[in-house]
């Protein structure tokens, strides 16, 4: 079974055509086993509930949003090393500082293709094919 | 006294802006792109974006094309979360989408279809605006107010040719022929 069919993935956009769309990419590169949440106080609840081995989360949302999840996905023992990727709108340096000092692995600029992510993805977990 | 002039933003194609300032006015010019223009009606805020999905013709990648858009979307609707704006407050106009050129694929009627879809998709509410049609527009915006003017430019397309009159024209002088 090949890496990425194994590989759980959560994808976490408060914005529906987003998530659509984050989720057409990723079966794109070859996931199979996406997870999907729209905010982060949802995505933290599946994390504890089902563990994901791969997180990307857009950066602004409501309630909780990427940095504030990311820090929730570091501090739950569990979940303390599960690799972490942000989506951004424009690169906000001071998002990125941030995320990098709370253990950002990636991040990723809006609008991106399938073989953009990919390239993001494997920089975290190495080649997917 | 010159009172001052109120903040006007030209927003280009590719481009989103929001703004809390309440003279604010935002301007664009539109042929087949669409702008959505966008308010909380509650803390009187709003901003407009400007689009045109890439490769609106047939056999393109549909997905490509709607990322961008939905990137301009999304920069909009979070520009106005950001400033404390609530989802469900939010409302939009659509201005744009025209047909300007006769015979090519319905660039402009793509972008509507999109823009249409995605407040449909996210729950926006659509209040109205001015789409479609054959002629370029220039808009104006008043995001505290929610008042937007268009002006209708010179239509660009050819004219449909008009069929030649069934009564043959009098020649002026001296070439009447009777049968």
């Amino acid at each position: 079974m090949s890496l990425l069919a194994q590989l759980r993935i959560l994808a976490v956009d408060d914005t529906t055509t987003s998530r659509m769309l984050l989720r057409d990419a990723l079966e794109t590169i070859g996931f199979r086993n996406i997870a999907v949440a729209a905010d982060g106080e949802q995505a933290m609840q599946m994390m504890m509930k089902t563990p994901s081995h791969l997180i990307i989360s857009d950066m602004n949302m409501p309630k909780m949003d990427g940095l504030q999840l990311l820090k929730a996905i570091r501090t739950y023992k569990p979940t303390a090393r599960v690799p972490f990727m942000i989506l951004t709108g424009n690169a906000d340096k001071n998002v990125l500082v941030e995320g990098r000092k709370l253990g950002l692995n990636n991040y990723l600029n809006k609008p991106f293709t399938p073989a953009d992510l990919k390239k993001a993805l494997e920089a975290i977990v190495g080649r997917l094919h | 006294m010159i009172g001052a002039r109120p903040e006007r933003v030209h927003v280009i194609q590719g481009e989103c802006f929001v703004t809390d300032k309440q003279d604010a006015v935002l301007t664009t010019v539109l042929g087949s792109c669409v702008a959505a223009c966008m308010r909380d009606p509650v803390l009187k805020i709003g901003g407009m974006n400007h689009f045109l999905l890439p490769g609106g013709g047939e056999g393109s990648g549909n997905n490509e094309a709607e990322r961008f858009g939905v990137y301009l979307m999304e920069l909009l609707v979070n520009g106005l979360l950001k400033r404390g704006a609530r989802r469900e407050n939010l409302e939009t106009k659509l201005f744009g989408g025209a047909r300007t050129v006769q015979g090519f694929a319905d660039i402009g009627g793509k972008n509507i279809e999109f823009a249409r879809h995605f407040l449909e998709n996210e729950q926006i509410s659509y209040v109205g605006g001015s789409v479609g049609g054959d002629q370029g527009r220039r808009l104006e915006y008043h995001p505290a107010t929610g008042k937007a003017r268009q002006f209708l430019l010179p239509r660009t397309v050819a004219p449909v040719p008009r069929p030649e009159p069934r009564v043959p024209q009098v020649p002026a002088s001296g070439e009447l022929e009777l049968f």
